[in-house]
């Protein structure tokens, strides 16, 4: 008996160690883990542990794996979880929000007065969880836009950028190009990965839904919302760029950058291309940058996707306050400013083109204005749990109609719909 | 003490077994009949995952897919092995240079092998392709057509994995005893004849291990069409084990792939049963 005493007491003093241990443990920040966000991580790290060493906190790259999403899902399963983590794409946030890990933001003191000061409505009602809470922070964009060589589409009979799905199939028409003469097309006006992959649906499908419909959602109401004018558009303007040769259905990524190589005179990208190019191109390319084409009479601005990167708190950070007066150091103007000079990107903040802050770095690197510009008018994905398998569904028909022309435009969008419709009804029951 | 030794020597194993074994296998079974997304905690469904994989056209096509594949990589595997292990069987100069050639690409990383093959087979820059374009003959999207994508692969996956089956075939060639031939040579048999009658019903039991081999690799087919289509064209190189993948690590319907994963493992027991009752039938 005595000896059972002794065992708990032993148990209880190992356990409430670990537990003072956890609460006075430095916090644990997660960057992505290329050089330049490493190296915005450290600055901002070692800033922080000058001026709150009551305070410690640690800086890691996230580790590395196939994805970024396997890697936090591994790690919130494993419990091993960073107390705050940078880059979380923003569609993954429901999910994890509806498991529990995260901390709800807006119950954090000043949270919402900072938001509403960053950010307008659509992003605050975009980045809102369906049980009303708010559990990431808005950080990062990259809007999709179309990289264009100047010299290439600024030929005689082409009408130059920005475009319409009618100019663009007449450059089309024009720049696709057999240089060698061995009786294939070597040379074309743009490619876009012809994988089914869900994500690779950012880079073509849906900048342009956006762009034709006006930023409108996929999903609305649990339903889905696209069977429209917009997307069915969106899908013959693809067919035809493939049906008649004006992109590659042949994989060129696994190739020197075909745009870099000028075999492609426009490229659906965003602006860390810009970055890209700078290093590597020779003089003979000049580039500039246009938003998506859109249909012959759109009016209003052409939304994009803007690929959004946020912040997150998990719930198993000891002290999610002092988490929170970190991250403010993060996407405060300063802060803001750095990530721009260090990584190319863009701060997901209201007026980032017009605000005096700002104009001394867009002056120092013109390329990335038109960027800047584009992030007025961006979107990111509809908050839905299953939003990955809503651009798979999407991929399928895409790939069927888009690239294999093997159903017409109106039936692709209406099967997905309908299977998007039976996903969205099923969500409860499905994992 | 004594007694207990016997059961100590085999303990090791045994852990081996439950933990990475058994308890995952029963593990699965559990998980066919709940709903789990990983960080969600589970929810009993019944047999929901069951009738979901019955109209779940995307499933029978990944099976379809499947065993397409294995109908031109089996016979193609055994023919060339069977081939290339008759060449190294005979008393020719390079002979250990030639089985090294011939089982190199075994031990290459899948991985590595799957993107030089799809290097291989691009249809612009693709070396088989240039290949075809100096002969004045078309160029073949070997990646790009529906129809054509899965036997690609299959030409590819029998490149990678032939040398493994060539030394099987070699050992099972070299267990036939040469005084048959000598027999056979002395009754005027033809060298087809000799084959026929005395090499191939001799091998049998190696034919049956390496169509057993190559039904259970080629069932598990899932680096060559992740790595060069990503299932596609059309999902005309979705393979069962990439679907069941997708399910679990995409979308993480766990439930829903151990139910898949279940039920494609019954099948190719079932597979294997019948080539079993079959060639027993045959012997």
């Amino acid at each position: 008996m005595q000896k059972t005493g002794w065992l708990i007491g032993a148990l209880w003093l190992l356990a409430s160690g670990c537990q003072q241990e956890q609460a006075s443990r430095p916090l644990l920040f997660w960057c992505s883990n290329n050089a330049a966000e490493i190296t915005f991580a450290r600055e901002f790290t070692d800033r922080w542990q000058r001026t709150r060493p009551d305070k410690p906190l640690r800086y890691q790259p996230i580790p590395e794996g196939q994805s970024s999403e396997e890697i936090i899902l591994a790690s919130v399963v494993g419990k091993t979880t960073p107390d705050i983590y940078a880059n979380m794409w923003q569609g993954s946030v429901e999910m994890y929000a509806k498991a529990g890990v995260l901390v709800p933001l807006d119950t954090i003191s000043g949270f919402m007065s900072f938001l509403r000061a960053r950010c307008d409505t659509a992003v605050i009602r975009e980045i809102t969880s369906s049980d009303g809470h708010i559990y990431q922070v808005p950080w990062k964009v990259n809007p999709i836009m179309t990289l264009c060589n100047t010299r290439q589409v600024k030929g005689p009979g082409l009408q130059p950028p920005p475009y319409t799905y009618s100019s663009y199939l007449n450059a089309g028409q024009r720049l696709k190009k057999d240089v060698n003469q061995d009786g294939y097309t070597d040379q074309w006006l743009g490619y876009t990965e012809v994988k089914v992959i869900w994500y690779q649906r950012f880079f073509n499908f849906y900048p342009l839904y956006l762009a034709a419909s006006n930023g409108a959602p996929l999903i609305k109401n649990n339903r889905a919302a696209f069977n429209n004018r917009h997307a069915v558009g969106v899908f013959r303007f693809l067919q035809q760029l493939y049906r008649n040769g004006y992109f590659s259905k042949e994989r060129l990524s696994a190739t020197r950058d075909p745009f870099l190589d000028q075999r492609i005179a426009t490229s659906f990208t965003g602006p860390w291309q810009v970055g890209f190019l700078e290093k590597y191109k020779d003089t003979s390319l000049q580039y500039d940058t246009w938003p998506m084409p859109v249909p012959d009479t759109h009016t209003g601005p052409a939304y994009t996707y803007g690929d959004p990167k946020n912040i997150v708190i998990f719930n198993t950070c000891p002290d999610p306050t002092a988490a929170w007066a970190f991250i403010k150091t993060l996407v405060d103007k300063p802060g803001d400013l750095r990530l721009m000079e260090l990584t190319g990107q863009f701060p997901n903040r209201l007026n980032v083109d017009t605000d005096p802050y700002f104009q001394p770095f867009l002056q120092k690197n013109p390329k990335l204005i038109p960027f800047a510009r584009q992030s007025r008018y961006i979107r990111g994905v509809d908050n839905s749990e299953v939003i990955v398998e809503v651009f798979d569904i999407i991929s399928q028909e895409y790939e069927a109609c888009v690239v294999y022309d093997r159903k017409t435009p109106e039936a692709a969008i209406r099967d997905a719909a309908e299977a998007v419709d039976v996903l969205l009804r099923s969500e409860p029951a499905n994992e | 003490m004594k007694k207990q030794i016997p059961y100590w020597l085999v303990s090791p194993y045994l852990l081996y077994f439950a933990v990475f074994v058994a308890f995952p296998v029963a593990f699965s079974v559990v998980l066919t009949f709940h709903s789990w997304n990983i960080i969600s905690p589970m929810t009993f469904v019944g047999l929901d995952n069951y009738r979901r994989l019955f109209s779940d056209r995307l499933f029978w096509q990944a099976i379809y897919n499947t065993l397409r594949f294995l109908l031109v990589h089996i016979p193609l595997q055994i023919v060339v092995a069977l081939a290339l292990a008759e060449f190294l069987n005979q008393k020719i100069r390079g002979q250990a240079f030639f089985r090294g050639a011939f089982f190199l690409p075994v031990i290459v990383s899948g991985v590595v092998v799957t993107i030089l093959w799809q290097q291989l087979l691009g249809f612009n820059a693709g070396i088989l392709n240039r290949g075809l374009t100096a002969l004045s003959l078309p160029r073949v999207a070997w990646l790009e057509e529906p129809g054509i994508a899965m036997y690609a692969i299959a030409l590819m996956a029998t490149w990678k994995n032939v040398g493994l089956y060539v030394i099987l075939f070699l050992v099972g060639l070299q267990t036939v005893p040469v005084q048959y031939y000598e027999a056979a040579d002395m009754e005027g048999a033809t060298a087809w004849q000799k084959f026929r009658y005395i090499t191939l019903p001799m091998i049998n039991p190696t034919i049956f291990m390496v169509v057993v081999l190559s039904t259970i690799g080629g069932f598990s087919l899932f680096i060559e069409p992740y790595i060069m289509t990503e299932g596609g064209p059309l999902n005309s190189t979705l393979s069962a084990v990439m679907y069941i993948y997708k399910q679990a690590f995409q979308y993480y319907h766990m439930g829903y792939s151990a139910t898949l994963g279940f039920f494609f493992a019954l099948l190719i027991l079932g597979v294997v049963a019948i080539q079993k009752r079959y060639v027993e039938q045959e012997n």
